[in-house]
């Protein structure tokens, strides 16, 4: 079965403070099948906003759903206009 | 009170009277107050992924929450493969670590690891403690998170000046339950009765969510066939008619033809695994889906469902049964015809009728499934024996059958006896290993000594790595490559160095004495089962390929089994 062409998709979350947040997002993108082209985190009063673009070819819903696992982790919006990428070689 | 005699009381509060661990340089204040600690058992194992296997098998026999304790570094590093089978499995587990102090964190301290750091993929959850204040909250979190929702383990990582310091916080309250989701089960209602040919598809959810006597009452209710999972194994009552036995890898073919033939699949506590499902093209390609889960990630993960329902799995199953009872389904000629592919295509191993034969490995775990009490306890190692023992021990309950499913942790299956012997003392606990297995936690034998635990040990042994054999047989040519194991111990002699009575039997007349004298003996025995080294487990799915292209004996290609006795 043939994979689908990957996509970029934009996703935010956010998080009560802990110090391995940014790690715990990073690995669950990871290990789901994503990989992580951009990230901007920031540590605010209310706690952690993490808006990362990822890269990939399975469901956005799948991660997003993995991602609201965490335990800290308040809320996750992911933008559902993606954009087929091309790869570089 | 400081930190380590605030966790001891946080137990104390949990009712959490029973803990495995090994003691080192980091954790050793929570050892101290141990000294002082009433109401707290702590068990002394000889390697801590001993300790974490022997908490996952206390958790999974008894429901309750399994705790693990460890140093820092090696002993937090040798947890990881116990936390990790936990955590595939959904089992509630505390682990409690000491780390180095907090001011040698990052400077590369002795025995100093990045625990958080390192356990990020295989816990629901884990703190590093900075404050000694954070105790109460974290402790309290942690015991709860692990046992709401889907279960698994949280790691409380604590350095050795915190669990000195003193707390001067006071413990919140415990958490109280969460009512469950009120949930409308009327859209898969009606693709209930819509259905020509509906089946049940269980999993180990079902116990998670100590929903097995509402799974029960809708199996009864609906009249449905049923196929579990590896988990899912005693979710139906073992006189249950319509039990087609567990499908996938090594199900039955009355079990994979079923899911093939059905036009509904009602999806109960389980997460639609590879080893279930076999190539997913293949699977289930006519069926619409109902899936109940704890866990909502699982919607859709792998399959996507029709109608999906979160939240607790009892009120949910009681709502279906409320509703069929009410309006019955009308699919008694589907059950029918289950009923008998059951009977022509379960799995069927005739005993070993030579006295002389050679044992085999189904013919013995069907003379051991009917020689055992009812509400024995079996924890499996990982291997063809824990596919025997899958096929042919016939259960009454989940909670009697201990198996590392998701991880498939080799050396699982001693330690996890070990818990569930502790759980569930008035049981007879029994663990059924292979010779790989045995060998990779053979150290906790101290452990059933030390405790005089009248575990009874069981090693099927075929001198190899049987499981990888045989997949080398069939799918890479026949070319075996380092599953020979001919130069194992006698473990007989092993087993007595542990002064741990042991026999060996060879012959098929042997099995019912060697089950009866281990079973008869009040404290520990080991039997060391001989079984042939080319014996099969049958049916097989190649893995990749679809649970319809099922190879049973007579398909061997290689060479043909020489046990008569296989006809599945």
């Amino acid at each position: 079965m043939s994979q689908p062409a990957p996509r970029e998709y934009q996703i935010e979350c956010r998080m009560t403070f802990e110090p391995a947040a940014l790690e715990r997002v990073c690995q669950v993108v990871r290990i789901r099948g994503f990989e992580v082209t951009e990230v901007n985190a920031s540590l605010q009063d209310t706690g952690w906003r993490i808006a990362l673009t990822v890269r990939g070819s399975r469901s956005l819903d799948m991660l997003r759903k993995q991602l609201e696992k965490l335990h800290n982790v308040e809320r996750v919006v992911a933008d559902t206009t993606q954009r087929i990428t091309q790869r570089s070689a | 009170m400081n930190g380590a005699q605030h966790i001891l009381k946080a137990f104390q509060n949990h009712h959490i009277d029973t803990v495995f661990g090994y003691p080192g340089g980091c954790i050793m204040p929570l050892y101290d107050a141990l000294v002082d600690a009433e109401g707290v058992e702590h068990v002394l194992c000889r390697h801590e992924q001993g300790c974490a296997l022997a908490a996952d098998g206390y958790a999974r026999a008894s429901g309750r929450l399994g705790v693990c304790i460890a140093t820092s570094g090696p002993g937090a590093t040798n947890l990881i493969t116990g936390v990790a089978n936990a955590h595939r499995d959904s089992i509630p587990m505390l682990v409690v670590t000491g780390q180095v102090p907090s001011s040698l964190i990052g400077t590369d301290a002795f025995q100093e690891t990045d625990v958080l750091g390192m356990a990020l993929g295989i816990v629901k959850h884990s703190y590093l403690i900075t404050d000694a204040n954070e105790l109460p909250s974290v402790m309290e979190e942690a015991m709860t998170l692990a046992q709401s929702g889907r279960p698994g383990p949280v790691w409380v990582d604590i350095p050795k000046d915190l669990l000195l310091a003193e707390v001067t916080r006071p413990a919140p309250a415990p958490n109280q339950a969460v009512a469950p989701e009120a949930m409308a089960i009327s859209a898969a209602l009606e693709l209930l009765y819509d259905a020509q040919r509906p089946l049940l598809y269980s999993g180990g959810g079902v116990s998670l969510a100590g929903a097995e006597s509402a799974f029960r009452r809708l199996a009864e209710a609906s009249g449905l066939p049923g196929v579990v999972t590896l988990k899912g194994i005693g979710n139906h009552h073992k006189a249950d008619p319509n039990h087609l036995g567990m499908l996938g890898m090594h199900g039955s073919r009355a079990a994979n033809e079923a899911v093939e033939a059905c036009d509904l699949l009602f999806v109960i506590g389980a997460r639609l695994d590879d080893r279930a499902t076999g190539n997913l093209a293949g699977f289930a390609p006519g069926a619409r889906v109902i899936h109940l889960d704890a866990d909502h990630a699982e919607f859709g993960k792998l399959r996507a469902a029709d109608v999906a329902l979160g939240g607790d799995l009892a009120t949910l199953l009681d709502g279906f049964t409320e509703a069929l009872q009410a309006r019955p389904l009308a699919t008694q000629a589907w059950t029918e015809q289950c009923r008998r592919q059951r009977t022509l295509k379960g799995l069927q191993t005739a005993d070993n009728e030579e006295a002389l034969a050679p044992i085999s490995g189904p013919g013995f775990i069907r003379q051991l499934s009917r020689i055992t009490p009812d509400d024995a306890i079996i924890a499996c190692d990982v291997g063809q024996h824990q596919m025997w023992v899958a096929q042919h021990y016939q259960f009454d309950h989940p909670r009697h059958h201990l198996s590392s499913g998701g991880l498939g942790t080799m050396g699982f299956g001693m330690p996890a006896a070990i818990g569930a012997q502790f759980a569930c003392p008035g049981q007879t606990v029994i663990n059924v290993s292979g010779d790989g297995s045995f060998m990779m936690n053979a150290q906790e034998l101290a452990t059933i000594r030390r405790y005089n635990l009248p575990v009874k040990l069981i090693i099927m042994d075929n001198q190899c790595l049987g499981m990888v054999r045989q997949q080398q047989e069939l799918f890479y040519g026949n070319r075996e490559s380092q599953i020979d194991l001919n130069d194992n111990p006698d473990f007989v002699t092993m087993a007595r160095a542990f002064d741990i009575p042991a026999m060996r039997i060879e012959r098929s007349d042997q099995i019912r004495r060697g089950i009866e004298t281990i079973l008869a003996l009040d404290g520990p025995m080991l039997l060391h089962v001989a079984i042939a080294r080319e014996e099969n487990v049958w049916p097989i799915v190649k893995p990749g390929a679809s649970n319809r292209d099922m190879l049973d004996a007579s398909q061997q290609r290689q060479h043909p089994t020489t046990s008569k006795e296989i006809t599945a």
